[in-house]
């Protein structure tokens, strides 16, 4: 096995503390301010949500959510569609309806230009493959925004809503394309808005 | 264990009149002191805190509104902050069992603020790149304070980390990175098991990535696989344990882990090659060969490493029992079979024995004069 006679620290134990403790809260203080930021500086877009309990071992109950600009038609993708399967993400302009909602208006592969009156989006990074047949399905993406967590037991309302297509979500999207969501409405009355912290 | 069987041992000596009494006591004291030692008082202490542990994780899951979430957040730091400080000082006073406790929480406080982060923002992404994150400040826990318990944390991470990517079912296809991250965490664990002086937290790790082969070749299964992991674990097997081998030396000093991992390796390659094998010939073939590999670790290190020995047992029962009800072509055929290896070991039995025999006399002529 290994030496018998104990190896001892090589910094002082106050020192070792304010490292391992400074490093921790710098890089919990890191994902909370990158998700801040968003919610302080994005530009806010109004989704529709289509239609358990699920849970998660560590962060508790959430909701799963699904939008209509989840499954985006390949009519949407004027550069064409990869010929070969890969690592990749997509990127999706983001119009306003006369309904208020946002929708899908052009998608990529490549990064997409801004322009005014449009937001650009981008989607969690996936593996296409492409589609043999001559008319492909729609492309299914994620956009990191698919889960709402709530305290233990209350994600019902939000389901029944949800599965009634009553539930419109509020989300703010920063200049390179990372989306928060910001507020959920049932009806069009907010039931959860989120606070910066 | 070890402690048991050196009393009994010393008792035998001292009665032969080959030990003085006093010597052994003194021998007994010495190990019962050292850092290594199993003292249930500490065990406990560290489980005591796995369990607080569990109770904060849950607390932050059950995401609880009587509590605002930033007064939350500052409650997780600060325990981050808390435990880490009393770790310091604890080590200060040369507390090292409650120090142990307190880094072990720490450790644990700050997967608790990932997930917490991770609910406030409803991060919907990988749990695994999560676990990524814990694994990192454990990590850096680990090496400022040479915490061997924090160490042991971060190999239980690693296979959190695993286990994770199984039930996402991320794992297998070669071509995504996040498979060849596993033997990676497993490596960190063994700098820091080397660093921090962590023994036995080394097993996670080396059984980690005989977990990661296992899984890989279900993934991706051909005989060219097998092959390799066959020849790979043989290879490394006769590295460590053939006398005049280089490596031999440095594997002995880290113990028997070296031989029992790269012969278990060897094991579950040269079985993973039966399954592939197909025809009499191919079937005798395997058979042959995980019983010759066996044997050879019963007659390598059998001697001096207790558990390559008993693997080796049971890797020989296993196969015996799996080739006479496989049967090879008939049954007159596995008969036959068995017949001409029982025969064959036999005949190395015996010269082996005479061997063992010639080297014991030139031992104790050495001894006696």
């Amino acid at each position: 096995m290994t030496g018998i006679a104990p190896k001892r620290g090589w910094l002082p134990p106050l020192v070792a503390a304010l490292i391992a403790a400074v490093l921790q809260t710098a890089a919990l203080g890191y994902m909370v301010e990158s998700r801040a930021s968003i919610l302080r500086n994005g530009k806010e877009v109004l989704l529709k949500t289509v239609p358990v309990d699920p849970r998660d071992l560590l962060r508790g109950d959430y909701v799963i959510l699904s939008y209509d600009i989840s499954w985006l038609p390949p009519a949407l993708f004027k550069g064409g569609l990869p010929t070969a399967p890969a690592e990749t993400a997509v990127f999706v302009r983001l119009a306003k309806q006369p309904d208020g909602f946002w929708a899908a208006a052009e998608a990529s592969f490549k990064p997409l230009a801004p322009v005014d009156d449009s937001v650009v989006l981008q989607s969690q990074p996936f593996t296409y493959y492409p589609s043999s047949s001559e008319n492909p399905s729609s492309i299914n993406v994620d956009y990191g925004i698919e889960r709402f967590y709530v305290p233990e037991g209350e994600g019902r309302v939000l389901e029944q809503a949800r599965n009634a297509e009553a539930l419109s979500v509020s989300v703010r999207i920063n200049d390179a394309g990372r989306a928060q969501i910001r507020q959920i409405a049932v009806e069009g009355t907010p039931v959860y808005e989120e606070p910066l912290y | 264990m070890y402690r048991g069987r050196l009393e009994r041992d010393f008792k035998h000596w001292v009665g032969m009149g080959l030990l003085p009494e006093a010597s052994a006591r003194q021998m007994l004291a010495e190990y019962d002191g050292r850092e290594s030692t199993f003292r249930a008082g500490r065990v406990l202490l560290v489980l005591a805190a796995l369990l607080l542990s569990a109770s904060i994780l849950l607390l932050v899951a059950a995401n609880w509104e009587a509590l605002p979430r930033l007064a939350r957040l500052i409650g997780i730091v600060g325990l981050i902050w808390g435990f880490h400080l009393a770790g310091a000082l604890l080590l200060r006073r040369g507390n090292g069992g409650l120090a142990a406790a307190a880094l072990v929480l720490a450790t644990m406080s700050f997967g608790a603020g990932i997930a917490l982060v991770g609910q406030m923002y409803h991060l919907s992404g990988e749990a695994a790149d999560a676990i990524l994150l814990w694994i990192a400040g454990a990590c850096v826990t680990a090496l400022a304070f040479r915490s061997a318990a924090a160490t042991t944390v971060c190999g239980g991470l690693a296979w959190a980390y695993f286990l994770t990517l199984l039930s996402e079912g991320d794992l297998g296809d070669i071509v995504q990175w996040q498979t060849w991250l596993v033997p990676a965490l497993a490596v960190v664990v063994v700098v820091l098991v080397r660093v921090t002086d962590a023994g036995r937290a080394r097993h996670l790790a080396y059984l980690l990535v005989m977990a990661w082969l296992v899984w890989l070749y279900i993934e991706n299964p051909s005989l060219a696989f097998a092959g390799a992991l066959a020849g790979g674990g043989i290879i490394a097997f006769l590295a460590a344990a053939v006398p005049g081998s280089p490596l031999r030396p440095m594997a002995l000093e880290a113990g028997s882990a070296p031989a029992f991992y790269s012969f278990a390796l060897a094991l579950i390659g040269f079985a993973v090659l039966q399954f592939e094998a197909d025809g009499l010939t191919g079937q005798v073939a395997a058979g042959a060969a995980v019983l010759i590999v066996a044997l050879l670790g019963i007659a390598l290190a059998g001697a001096q490493n207790g558990a390559v020995r008993y693997l080796g047992y049971a890797a020989f029962a296993g196969e015996l029992l799996y080739l006479a009800f496989e049967t090879l072509g008939s049954m007159l055929g596995t008969s036959g079979f068995f017949l001409i290896s029982g025969l064959l070991v036999a005949a190395i039995a015996w010269l082996v024995i005479r061997i063992e025999g010639r080297l014991m006399r030139t031992r104790r002529k050495e001894v006696s004069p």
